[in-house]
């Protein structure tokens, strides 16, 4: 955890570990395990009690929802794997939403609009990442602050000039809203070209995080950045650039959003707030940093998504299941982050 | 009457056993010593006793009760003072001292009185004067061992625990410190010592149990107090010479040396040495917590920079270069094996085959930064045979291993970068002994082909027929350097405590320094 | 003793400066807020803010990097459930009602002692999931906005007597930290933020300074919806999850450190009472529809800036891992 919360000492997880190493089993694994075994039994009790909801429809706007979540979380879990936390994005995601909107008004091409706010959220996120690298243990609160004040400034940016507050009209391209529109078409194929950007970029990110070396980096820093020094893994490098990744993905996801949506909005992306960290969490990722990994949050991600579809299903508005991703955190986190004894520590 | 009766008892971390058959009585009014090597147990057997670890087998009895928790070993009346210091840096130091004295409704004296007490207790035992407002953080480390002393004395305990296998005292403290101690036990309190200090020891200890691998040993009582006895039984199977007898004593000291410190200085005022190794050559280096021996081979790794000086290094063809960071020690084939696994060492999180991949991603990486597995699975197996490191499979954590093995796949790590020069501080720390006479074997057979060995250890004994210097840091810098027929308890110690003779110059530097030019030269 | 004097100062130095800063420029563009009515008007709604903010106060000072996230929801669910559920029972008694809120807040910060405690999961996550619980437990209970508030607790928000019930609650509530801060308790609790193993090996009950510290954040917080109720008169299901932001922007404005065993109700009143400032100030130059957004950036900024202020004044400790 970035935070300073007491560390876990080796010595001591060992004795927490005792009990795991009887069935073989790593907690990573064994919580992708659990969040597999999750996703299997919700998507077979939701088949079985709510009509429609195996239909090809249902399974689209669950994708293509997921996608958006998947995205927004992608630079979550770099971010926890190196041991911080990212609150700054919805901010990010609310705020790319708008500029976007904003630039498609103005007479500045879109495909140009795009790559400035691509490339604004990624300086956003290097700016969280080099000041809280400086501000050791506040990561939360300064990337709360960072957010707090991007969207201000963002939405004074947009509103000059125009009577509505924070919605933002004006023509979104066809091409691009057919990246994201729920009737999308990928090649003639009936889903959205979303998905298979999320598919892509999943494969992509998880192959690299394997295989290559700045990959395994994210994890010897999240596990021990001491010891990460001495084998020359630079902490500043590696952590301003999950941070910089977690602004861009935030970005592209508030853009995606306008393309869902047809219009811009800054609160779209509020309901992000702490559902990346939920679908974090959920996955296996813990966030004290070092374990878990993109994998792991999209089983997360799937879970959350369907637990949704399903508790709609089921009749259920926005607010009980906000209750039910709460009641479902405690004991995800409970059965792999827990900190040894106290007396363990000494 | 006895005091405390420990039997028997085991404990186990995980993989490691920290304790097997552990027994000790000791008795009201007597000084009693816990003694034994680095991960012989001691301080777990002081920690069972505090109440801070529950024991997994054997009976505690310790006034009576088997306390479960601090809390509750403090109000039976046995206080202790942890091998690590107990400190809040950022609250003052009367709010430290008297940690713990009020209950949560009720206070056990006022402020004033607190502060007052506070003021006096440490101007007598720290002989300096305190302001008990100061915050703990702004005292130097010897105050605040101090400070730790002064809040278990205060609790007036019937059993005093004081792991001081660390103590960051020097030698007139101490023996403060010991004077304390005979008052204690002059009032009846049993007084346990956690220690691998002998030779003081033997001054002042009424008992001493002897825990080897974590079993009891022996208990060995006034009369018989000897360094000797207590050393053979510390270390009875314990054979530190790796080097058979009959090898010649190779003459270090002509010829290109593998490594040089020039005018190195620990603190930017500090003052500057010179310090230098050859190929073949096993350096000891000693010296008290806090007088720069660490500082200084992380300097020589290429960790931490030099306030003053260089480090340069000769490769094979005898040219020099300079080590200034990290990147540089890389190139120069120095490696760094760091005894604190859990601050400094291993990725808890990590599978085995990770801990030991990640020092060498570098070679084992395309431009791209892409991983030759297949490549960098020959190298683990290679060096794994080589240490025989025990475990179940590649891909479990590292923390499924024993302490012992957790190091073995560190020093396999350092040992695949294939390396000139190996440095390695404090590597035995929490291993058993078997890995340490491994450890030994292989470092010998390192320096017979020609490698040049860096040695930092917390215990004087691993150097005995094992290294062919001894260097001991006093105060910030090197002072004092023994050869292999010098090297004993007395004269390292007395050292320790900047009581020899402050090591010549010339006799470490017969060389002329290269002067600036050809060091900068020799950087490009 | 002048230095304790100035380490004192120093830690309140920035909530301090901005307050005075803040006020000054308020009593140039807003004059009205300090009369008789004005002053009435800013208690009535600085209060459930500057009482969120010194509910929390305890939680980070006792450690492991504790923020308690869910306090804006649970000041919410306080709110409806006043509301809601005594309004069908039709408890309007004050001591009813106030032991209700109080004992409520209590008992759901005595659950998060809990599991922080036994589960051992980190506080971000226990309280993170609390939030999301209760916000949406709080729009089964009361699925919008509406419901009336008891009617003497409805009538604190005409606001335009200063010597009412919320001032007197804001003192007594000033009053109950002064004398708990002066207890044996307060000691453990501080103990144990700055550092947890040693409380624990020194004889501190660790357990009960952790219940001990939720336990007095309960007490602020159940105050803070009694508050908020009087304010809007009504129950609203979402008007308190815009506390838990501003009440941790208050946190950090009054300097309390979240790595714990620092700090303390003061800083994070006037943390509070600069936020209130801010917006009146901006409130008074006629931003039109973007003065919401000057609010927002302006909390950002302040937010960036001391934490940032706060690295300069620290920058003496290392960092470690």
């Amino acid at each position: 955890m970035e935070w300073p919360i007491p560390l876990e000492n080796p010595e001591t997880t060992m004795a927490s570990q005792a009990s795991l190493r009887k069935n073989l089993l790593s907690s990573d694994r064994k919580s992708l395990i659990i969040g597999i075994v999750l996703l299997a039994v919700l998507i077979g009790v939701a088949s079985m009690s709510v009509d429609g909801f195996a239909s090809t429809n249902n399974a689209r706007s669950i994708l293509l929802l997921a996608s958006f979540l998947g995205l927004a979380a992608l630079g979550q879990t770099l971010v926890a794997t190196v041991g911080g936390l990212d609150l700054s994005i919805p901010f990010v995601i609310g705020a790319s939403n708008i500029l976007l909107a904003y630039l498609f008004g103005t007479s500045i091409p879109p495909a140009l609009g795009i790559f400035i706010i691509a490339v604004l959220g990624a300086a956003i996120g290097a700016l969280n990442g080099v000041l809280s690298y400086r501000l050791q243990g506040q990561a939360l609160i300064l990337t709360l602050g960072i957010g707090f004040s991007l969207v201000g400034a963002a939405q004074i940016f947009t509103t000059f000039g125009s009577q509505y507050s924070g919605t933002v009209f004006s023509q979104v391209p066809a091409w691009f809203s057919n990246i994201s529109a729920i009737n999308g078409k990928t090649l003639g194929m009936p889903f959205p070209p979303v998905v298979l950007i999320w598919a892509v970029v999943s494969a992509i990110l998880i192959f690299w995080i394997h295989h290559n070396r700045a990959g395994r980096a994210l994890y010897a820093v999240g596990n021990n950045r001491t010891a990460a020094s001495v084998l020359s893994i630079s902490e500043f490098k590696v952590w301003v650039s999950t941070y910089t990744v977690s602004g861009l993905t935030a970005s592209i996801t508030g853009m995606l959003l306008l393309g869902f949506s047809g219009g811009g909005f800054v609160g779209v992306g509020d309901p992000y707030l702490f559902t990346t960290v939920a679908a974090v969490v959920v996955g296996g990722t813990s966030l004290l940093g070092g374990s878990g990994g993109y994998g792991a949050t999209i089983v997360g991600v799937l879970v959350l998504q369907v637990l949704t579809s399903f508790l709609v299903g089921l009749g259920l508005n926005y607010a009980a299941q906000q209750t039910v991703f709460g009641l479902l955190i405690l004991p995800m986190v409970a059965l792999y982050a827990r900190a040894p004894h106290i007396r363990y520590q000494i | 009457m006895t005091a405390i009766s420990v039997n028997n008892v085991s404990k186990n971390f995980g993989e490691t056993r920290a304790l097997r058959a552990a027994s000790l009585e000791a008795n009201f009014g007597e000084i009693h010593a816990i003694v034994g090597e680095n991960g012989s147990g001691k301080s777990t057997l002081a920690k069972i006793i505090s109440g801070v670890v529950p024991a997994d087998g054997g009976s505690v009895d310790v006034l009576g009760h088997s306390p479960s928790s601090p809390t509750e070993a403090i109000a039976i009346g046995v206080s202790t003072i942890f091998q690590e210091m107990m400190l809040a840096e950022s609250l003052s130091i009367w709010e430290n001292v008297f940690a713990g004295s009020d209950s949560f409704w009720k206070r056990s004296s006022s402020v004033a009185d607190k502060k007052r007490r506070t003021k006096e207790i440490l101007e007598r035992l720290a002989d300096c004067p305190i302001d008990p407002d100061w915050p703990v953080s702004s005292v130097p480390l010897s105050v605040k061992q101090w400070i730790v002393i002064s809040r278990a004395l205060l609790q007036k305990p019937k059993v005093l625990v004081f792991d001081e296998s660390s103590a960051a005292l020097d030698l007139e403290a101490t023996s403060r410190l010991h004077h304390e101690m005979l008052a204690l036990k002059a009032d009846g309190t049993a007084v346990i010592i956690v220690t691998h200090r002998i030779a003081e020891l033997v001054k002042f200890a009424d008992q001493a149990t002897v825990l080897r691998d974590g079993e009891t040993v022996g208990q060995i009582g006034r009369a018989d107090m000897t360094e000797e006895n207590l050393l053979r039984l510390m270390s009875a199977k314990t054979d530190h010479s790796a080097k058979s007898d009959a090898k010649d004593r190779v003459a270090f000291g002509g010829g290109t040396p593998a490594l040089r410190a020039s005018n190195i200085a620990l603190s930017t005022n500090g003052q500057s040495f010179n310090f230098q190794l050859f190929p073949g050559q096993i350096v000891g280096i000693a010296g008290l917590d806090g007088a720069g021996q660490a500082e200084f081979v992380r300097i020589l790794a290429g960790i931490d920079k030099a306030p003053q000086g260089t480090v340069t290094v000769w490769d094979d063809k005898g040219d020099e270069h300079l080590v200034a960071d990290l990147a540089s020690a890389e190139t120069n084939r120095i490696a760094y094996v760091s005894g604190d696994r859990k601050k400094e060492g291993i990725f808890a999180n990590l599978s085995i085959l990770e801990n030991f991949g990640l020092a060498l991603y570098g070679r084992y990486a395309n431009k791209a930064g892409f991983i030759d597995r297949k490549a960098l699975s020959e190298v683990f197996k290679k060096e794994k045979e080589r240490l025989s490191i025990k475990f179940g499979r590649r891909s479990d954590k590292i923390t499924t291993l024993s302490g012992g093995n957790q190091q073995k796949v560190l020093i396999a790590r350092a040992f695949a970068l294939n390396p000139r020069i190996i440095i390695l501080n404090d590597p035995a720390r929490g291993v058993d002994i078997g890995t340490k006479q491994d450890l030994y074997t292989h470092l010998r057979a390192f320096a017979a082909e020609g490698g040049a060995v860096i040695y930092l250890s917390t215990e004087i004994e691993e150097f005995f027929n094992f290294a062919d210097r001894a260097d001991v840091f006093f105060e910030g810098g090197l002072f004092a350097s023994f050869d292999e027929d010098q090297i004993g308890e007395e004269t390292i110690l007395g050292a320790m405590f900047g009581q020899s003779e402050p090591v010549e110059m010339s006799e470490v530097l017969e060389q002329e320094l290269p002067s600036e030019t050809q060091l900068q030269a020799a950087a490009q | 003793m002048n230095r304790k004097i100035l380490n004192q100062f120093n830690h309140l130095a920035v909530p301090l400066g901005l307050v005075v800063i803040l006020g000054v420029l308020a009593a140039m563009r807003a004059p009205q807020t300090f009369t008789y009515v004005g002053l009435a008007g800013a208690v009535l709604i600085a209060a459930p803010l500057i009482l969120a903010a010194m509910a929390i106060t305890p939680i980070a000072i006792a450690g492991r990097g504790g923020v308690d996230l869910s306090i804006g929801p649970m000041i919410g669910f306080v709110n409806v459930t006043i509301v809601v559920w005594l309004g069908a029972l039709e408890i309007t008694n004050p001591f009813a009602v106030f032991a209700f809120a109080i004992g409520l807040a209590c008992l759901w910060q005595f659950l998060l002692a809990m599991i922080i405690i036994y589960v051992r999961i980190s506080p971000i996550i226990a309280s993170l999931a609390g939030y999301m619980i209760l916000q949406g437990v709080n729009l089964v209970i009361l699925p919008r906005p509406g419901g009336f508030a008891p009617d003497w607790l409805g009538d604190w928000g005409w606001g335009t007597e200063l010597l009412g019930p919320v001032l007197y609650i804001l003192i007594a509530a000033c009053a109950f930290w002064f004398v708990f801060q002066r207890t044996p308790m307060f000691q453990h609790i501080r103990l144990m933020g700055a550092d947890e193993r040693t409380a624990y090996t020194s004889g501190v009950n660790i357990v009960a300074a952790r219940i001990a510290a939720h336990l007095v954040a309960g007490v602020f917080a159940g105050l803070a919806a009694l508050c908020l109720t009087g304010m809007i008169g009504s129950g609203d299901p979402s008007q308190g999850n815009t506390l838990t932001l501003q009440a941790i922007t208050a946190l950090v404005l009054g300097g309390t450190s979240l790595s714990g065993g620092k700090g303390g109700v003061t800083g994070s009143i006037l943390g509070a009472v600069a936020m209130y400032l801010v917006f009146v100030v901006l409130s008074s130059f006629n931003f039109g529809a973007i003065s919401g957004y000057m609010t927002q950036l302006s909390y950002g900024l302040m937010l960036v800036l001391s934490l940032l202020i706060s690295l300069l004044t620290t920058q003496s400790r290392p960092r470690t891992a």
